[in-house]
């Protein structure tokens, strides 16, 4: 008997010097996305950071494939334990939607939801119009005749897409493109006329003039932006969506250890806080959010609701949102 | 002045010069490891050099890039599995060398043409990089169609004995290609609600299986033959020789050079054309092209490493990368806080010659390492195949799992390698298939693409080819080589137009 409870201390003692002492082993970190895009850039910018912080290796590993959804049902099938990180893109937040996969980030903890983008809409520099304005009566005065770069059904393009046609009718051609890189090279041999893209991806190239800006999809001007108005001075309706923007995040399974979650938490933020990667996505026209708990869950349910319902109104959702409990935005 | 000090930077300290050395070494053995792909270890050198100096990382990463490109062709010839798929063609000719006993000549030869190549690729990088990047993003995706079609024609030159069995193999590469999300409009096909076939069979683990496995099973046939002994007299090839070859080598590098800087196309493609060329322009090669012509080796050898200077060009004059690496690259000068962009020679005028110095440099130390240890590397094949074939088998395990570190590409590369074994018992050859594979999503899309724009109108679709010079001249190409491979031409038309003699 007295073995047993023995035993029995010993046990106890031991699995909670393991959780006490997470992290014990090294932290892998899972890339929705492949090597040299955007998501990778801004995860291996800021690892580094969250080394230091954790006091143990992150290594990471590009898992692409299926919009993100392989690493997302990769990561699912893992032990909630803390030692698996998904790093991954706003994507996830369309599945259930667009019938993807069953699993989006309100079914995963977020450690930290890093940053927001800011999607602009650039056109090439022959383009026969230079903001909003012209560029909606340019289509309605020639329909069909814009060629407009997307990135797929449920990717930035196709949601800002659905924002405005929401305000106006607009009639274009709409040519896909496996990426932003593509389709801005693209842009600049003419093939396309027009790309909503997110500004991080395109900025160098309109500080050296070679494409330029018709239209910034956000309530507020831009400091990078000089001389640009936010879309809503034109069509005023767009407020109740923005801000709106993809953005990057890291999440851990549903049942992680809450002493894992507050460790990773805690170093995210401090890495996030990091004057080096600040620097580094401001520079690229990115807004630091650097959040997690409560207010991580507001932004991405906010994030989640204001896209489902664009993409269902637009007639590309496969199941309604309602399906899902997902709230209209308010 | 300025120029010639940013070249020499990388030359002139011993740490760089060492580091460049370091990754050069490391890249050839990453290339020479199939499915361990250079993209996956130059990212993989991001993390790691992350708190470095700029300069530091660049020069290791670009010696691994360099290096890595080379390296694919080594166990393309000592085994028939491909590093990389731009080491494919150099499969063809360069593993019957092997079986010859002529691995280390066929070494020899492919490293002093690699290093031509790569030279050639740099040369045109310093001297007129602002001009071919313009050059390369006016290609419109119709133009990508052509290029994919002409790419598809080489069907005829990667069948060998019946043309027939070579487009039914093609067909099927083209159909394997096809698996997966259309990239157009997220639509499943076949995938039969698998996620993991959303993206696709992977090409690197089909390539794998029906070169590398496929060998390793038709070995087991000739399991009592006696092993070739290798000969490694002579491994630097002669003067003569590299004067001879010379002129193809320097064709096909241009062929690199240009097919590497298109965005939308790399060194895969670049080697499978160049291989085409040296087949079609070679009249009478010594030993026929399947059977070990040092013409295919040479071509597509040449090519790929010509790429790779190709592949900076619109990324250092535009920001655009030329391919999966220098995407990569990109976003190292992001994380080290410089801005890769149209503006990054403004900003850092430094960049350029600093990258084409190391380039430079990166090539001579390919040079080096590629001709010292062949000795060692050719006694590979004189491994008794007890040994060999589990060797090969091991390494195309690891190797397909390695490319996305999923088990499912193992399976698949098993799969395929059964599958080629008895394509290869009934005379169906492999390439092809990889071929297909490989132009099978660039055909599709950007004919796609091409016909959206037009509306749907195929009378549009062809006014706007005749209108556009470079569409035309891509089209003519397509027609010309079409017409000079039936029977028609051949024996009918060829000997009466052609009949100066």
């Amino acid at each position: 008997m007295k073995k047993t409870i023995a035993l029995l201390a010993a046990l106890s003692l031991s699995s909670t010097a393991v959780f006490a002492d997470y992290p014990t082993k090294d932290v892998q970190g899972i890339i929705q996305w492949g090597a040299g895009g955007s998501t990778d850039t801004v995860m291996r910018s800021i690892a580094p950071h969250v080394e230091d912080a954790l006091g143990t290796d992150l290594i990471l590993t590009n898992r692409t494939g299926g919009v993100g959804a392989i690493a997302t049902k990769y990561v699912n099938a893992k032990k909630a334990d803390g030692y698996t990180l998904l790093m991954g893109a706003e994507n996830p937040q369309m599945y259930k939607v667009l019938g993807l996969a069953k699993i989006d980030y309100s079914d995963m903890i977020a450690i930290n939801v890093l940053a927001r983008g800011t999607p602009v809409l650039v056109a090439n520099n022959d383009a026969p119009f230079n903001n909003m304005q012209e560029f909606i009566d340019y289509t309605s005065a020639n329909p069909g005749k814009v060629k407009l770069g997307s990135t797929g059904k449920g990717g930035l393009a196709s949601i800002v897409l659905a924002m405005l046609k929401s305000q106006v009718s607009l009639n274009y051609i709409s040519i896909p493109y496996n990426g932003d890189g593509p389709a801005l090279t693209a842009l600049q041999g003419g093939a396309i006329d027009v790309m909503p893209v997110v500004l991080g991806a395109s900025i160098e190239s309109i500080k050296a003039g070679r494409m330029k800006v018709i239209g910034l999809i956000d309530k507020e001007s831009n400091a990078l932006l000089p001389g640009v108005s936010p879309a809503t001075d034109t069509l005023p309706g767009l407020a109740r969506y923005l801000p709106w923007g993809p953005f990057f995040g890291v999440f851990v399974k549903k049942g992680t250890p809450e002493d894992a979650v507050e460790k990773l938490q805690a170093a995210f933020h401090t890495a996030a806080d990091s004057p080096d990667f600040t620097a580094l996505m401001k520079k690229r026209g990115f807004t630091i959010l650097n959040i997690s708990g409560e207010k991580a869950d507001q932004f991405l349910n906010s994030y989640r609701s204001t896209s489902s319902w664009l993409v269902d109104e637009a007639g590309f959702s496969k199941y309604s949102p309602e399906k899902f409990g997902i709230p209209k935005p308010q | 002045m300025d120029a010639f000090h940013f070249f020499a930077t990388s030359w002139v300290s011993p740490e760089l010069l060492g580091l460049t050395a370091l990754g050069t070494f490391l890249g050839i053995y990453v290339g020479a490891i199939p499915g361990l792909s250079v993209t996956m270890a130059v990212s993989i050198l991001i993390s790691f050099t992350f708190s470095w100096d700029v300069n530091n990382a660049l020069c290791l990463m670009v010696g691994v890039y360099m290096g890595g490109v080379y390296g694919g062709s080594r166990t393309a010839i000592l085994l028939n599995i491909p590093g990389a798929p731009s080491a494919i063609a150099t499969a063809m000719d360069g593993y019957p060398l092997a079986k010859k006993g002529l691995a280390g000549e066929a070494i020899g030869l492919s490293t002093v043409m690699s290093v031509i190549g790569g030279f050639v690729g740099i040369i045109v990088l310093a001297l007129a990089a602002p001009t071919v990047s313009e050059f390369a993003i006016t290609f419109q995706p119709r133009d990508y169609m052509m290029l994919g079609v002409l790419g598809i024609m080489l069907v005829g030159s990667l069948s060998g004995n019946s043309l027939a069995k070579g487009i039914f193999a093609g067909a099927l590469g083209l159909l394997i290609g096809t698996v997966g999300l259309d990239p157009m409009s997220a639509e499943e096909r076949f995938t039969f609600g698998v996620v993991d076939l959303w993206d696709g069979i992977n090409p690197v683990a089909v390539m794998i299986g029906m070169f590398g496995v496929s060998e390793a099973l038709h070995q087991l046939h000739h399991m009592d033959k006696a092993v070739v002994k290798q000969k490694i007299s002579r491994i630097i090839p002669k003067l003569s020789d590299i004067k001879k070859y010379l002129p193809l080598s320097l064709q096909s590098s241009f062929i690199g050079v240009i097919v590497g800087a298109l965005p939308g196309t790399g060194g895969d493609i670049a080697a499978l054309m160049a291989y085409d060329h040296a087949k079609r322009t070679t009249k009478d090669p010594k030993v026929p092209f399947g059977e070990g012509a040092k013409e295919g080796l040479i071509a597509p050898e040449s090519a790929n490493n010509a790429a790779v200077g190709g592949a900076y060009i619109p990324m250092l004059t535009l920001g655009i990368p030329g391919d999966a690496v220098t995407a990569v690259f990109i976003g190292a000068l992001f994380i080290h806080g410089l801005n890769p962009g149209p503006l990054l020679l403004v900003e850092q005028p430094q960049m350029f010659w600093f990258t084409v110095g190391n380039l430079t440099l990166a090539n001579i130390f390919v040079l080096i390492f590629g001709l010292t240890g062949i000795r060692l590397f050719s006694k590979i094949v004189e491994c008794p195949k007890g040994i060999l074939i589990p060797l090969i088998f091991l390494l195309s395990i690891v190797g397909a799992y390695a490319i996305n570190n999923a088990v499912i590409d193992i399976w698949w590369m098993l799969a395929f390698g059964a599958f080629g074994y008895f394509m290869r018992l009934y005379g169906f050859p492999v390439g092809p298939v990889i071929l297909g594979v490989i132009l099978s999503s660039l055909t599709d899309e950007n004919w796609r693409r091409a016909i959206l724009t037009e509306s749907g109108s195929l009378g549009n679709f062809f006014a706007h080819i005749f209108t556009s010079p470079l569409s035309s001249i891509l089209f003519m190409s397509i027609v010309l080589i079409f017409v000079s491979q039936t029977s028609l031409w051949k024996k009918h038309l060829k000997p009466r137009l052609l009949r100066s003699k």
